[in-house]
């Protein structure tokens, strides 16, 4: 039984991981450009294509792929933020809209580009790390936790010690005050929507051997991301870590002791109660909200 | 002249804010504006910093056309300006707010230097340093709105209503402020609710009513005119 709790606790971390930087990278587009972006499980899903086409198809190493494609799906976030979100700027609504053709568009390229069918994409390594006989983590899953630790202990670093970082924590408190500090607002909208999606795109690039991949994997991404956003508190970077970790553990264990649908539903419950009890969520404060 | 206002409007939709304002700033002065609620006080200054568009007119600042410029180029200029409600950033920290006023210099030592000048003048904001700015009283926050607006070394200080909303013993000491930050050379326009106040510090006032300038003239002047007696100073 404790074997089984412990491979339970690292499935949780791991899935943790990926849904941090999921969620991170939402909760930063939002912070500064005010918007929702619902293609963000779509970002996700290219970053996964990327890997399909440059590792599985082309080749490539799996450690070239994937900065290759966390840089690609950066450059994805810039286009929507030229594209779509500095037009519509001071409208969230128009911006949240079009963030959903921008989704549709993304999926349809995955199906003229690859097909509907699942992705097979062959595994990085076999190898297995063990505590025990029985409590192990697949390597390929532990790439996935070090370079969340890693991007996540960066970005902190970033937004906490270097002037661009406060610069983006500026403009996502005040932009208008931010603008007399000599911030260019646009400037900052670009740095975050860059982030924001090469943290989708990295994560989906290094899940993509792990998971099913199609053009329609980003839909539970997104779901699962909205969860964790609004249990962590929205605009909360703190808090979208810590709800990740509380919805990986949550949900993995429910998954592993009983099944996926019932633990889909307790991830809702979850967020309901949250709701409930302090709907400006864990770390969310009413300004900001 | 350092700066110079040439028959300014702006129009939020079809409404005029401010008509055909002219407003000149000599070097190292306080300029006051007053008037009552709408007069056009605080649009006037967000246009002087690029926050709002003019509709007619023109800005010059040390001879050069600023009008056309975004609000984050102007600051590059040397105009700082401390906003109406002090607007400073709630979840950084005092010095993080403090740095952030400094974000587009590279003098490094010099930021340094001035980021202690800044400490010397309010000590209260050393002792806060790594305190959240949302923890702070209004008096604290005010001064580190001036204290962020000097970081970024202005020739010009814009401040919309600093004495809104505080005790009067904070109020005092920020008028002892913004005449030692003049003593030492900055050039200050001050925007005030608060007419007493703003005529005692100012060198020059412009009085404004419905978008347009009512009168100007040395403020020690002022302070004996009628009108402004009556309207503004409550005599």
């Amino acid at each position: 039984m404790m074997e089984l709790l412990a491979q339970t606790g690292l499935n949780a971390v791991y899935a943790a991981s990926y849904i941090s930087l999921v969620a991170v990278g939402l909760v930063l587009i939002f912070g500064v450009m005010g918007v929702i972006n619902f293609a963000h499980g779509e970002l996700f899903m290219a970053g996964a294509y990327a890997v399909v086409a440059l590792y599985a198809d082309m080749h490539l190493p799996f450690f070239v792929a994937v900065p290759i494609g966390m840089v690609f799906v950066g450059v994805l976030g810039l286009v929507m933020e030229r594209g779509l979100f500095r037009p519509l700027k001071g409208n969230p609504l128009g911006g949240l809209v079009a963030s959903i053709g921008f989704l549709m568009i993304l999926q349809s390229l995955a199906v003229m580009g690859f097909g509907v069918r699942m992705e097979h994409i062959p595994p990085v390594t076999q190898e297995v790390w063990r505590i025990s006989d029985k409590v192990g983590l697949p390597v390929a899953r532990i790439y996935v936790i070090v370079a969340a630790v890693v991007l996540l202990s960066a970005l902190w670093y970033f937004l906490k010690r270097t002037r661009f970082g406060w610069a983006l924590r500026a403009s996502a408190q005040d932009p208008e005050a931010a603008a007399l500090q000599g911030i260019s607002i646009t400037q900052t909208a670009r740095i975050a929507m860059f982030i924001g999606a090469a943290l989708a795109g990295v994560a989906g690039a290094l899940t993509a051997p792990l998971v099913s991949v199609n053009p329609h994997m980003g839909h539970s991404v997104i779901v699962t991301a909205f969860i964790v956003i609004i249990v962590g508190g929205v605009g909360s970077l703190e808090g979208a870590i810590i709800a990740s970790v509380v919805y990986a553990f949550v949900h993995t264990f429910v998954t592993t002791f009983s099944d996926g649908v019932l633990a889909d539903i307790v991830g809702l419950m979850l967020m309901l109660v949250v709701l409930i009890v302090k709907p400006t969520g864990l770390f969310g404060s009413a300004d900001r909200a | 002249m350092l700066l110079e206002m040439r028959k300014i409007a702006v129009n939020y939709g079809k409404i005029n804010a401010i008509r055909d304002i002219s407003i000149a700033v000599p070097e190292g002065k306080i300029v006051t504006i007053i008037g009552g609620n709408g007069a056009g006080k605080t649009t006037t200054l967000r246009a002087m910093s690029g926050m709002i568009p003019i509709s007619a007119g023109e800005i010059l600042f040390e001879g050069q056309r600023i009008d056309h410029l975004p609000a984050h180029k102007v600051v590059a200029h040397g105009i700082a300006h401390v906003p109406e409600g002090r607007r400073i950033f709630k979840d950084m920290t005092v010095e993080e707010n403090l740095r952030t006023g400094a974000f587009l210099r590279r003098d490094k030592p010099e930021i340094e230097r001035d980021l202690e000048q800044v400490y010397d003048r309010f000590p209260r904001l050393r002792e806060r340093r790594v305190q959240r700015a949302q923890t702070m009283s209004g008096g604290e926050q005010q001064m580190l709105a001036i204290g962020r607006a000097l970081m970024s070394k202005p020739r010009l200080l814009l401040m919309d209503e600093p004495s809104m909303g505080l005790a009067p013993v904070i109020v005092e000491e920020i008028a002892r402020i913004i005449e030692e930050i003049n003593a030492q050379g900055l050039s200050v326009v001050l925007v005030e609710q608060n007419a007493e106040l703003a005529l005692e510090l100012a060198h020059h006032a412009y009085v404004l009513e419905t978008g347009n300038t009512a009168m100007e003239g040395p403020a020690h002047e002022l302070r004996g005119n009628e009108h402004v007696r009556a309207a503004y100073l409550g005599l």
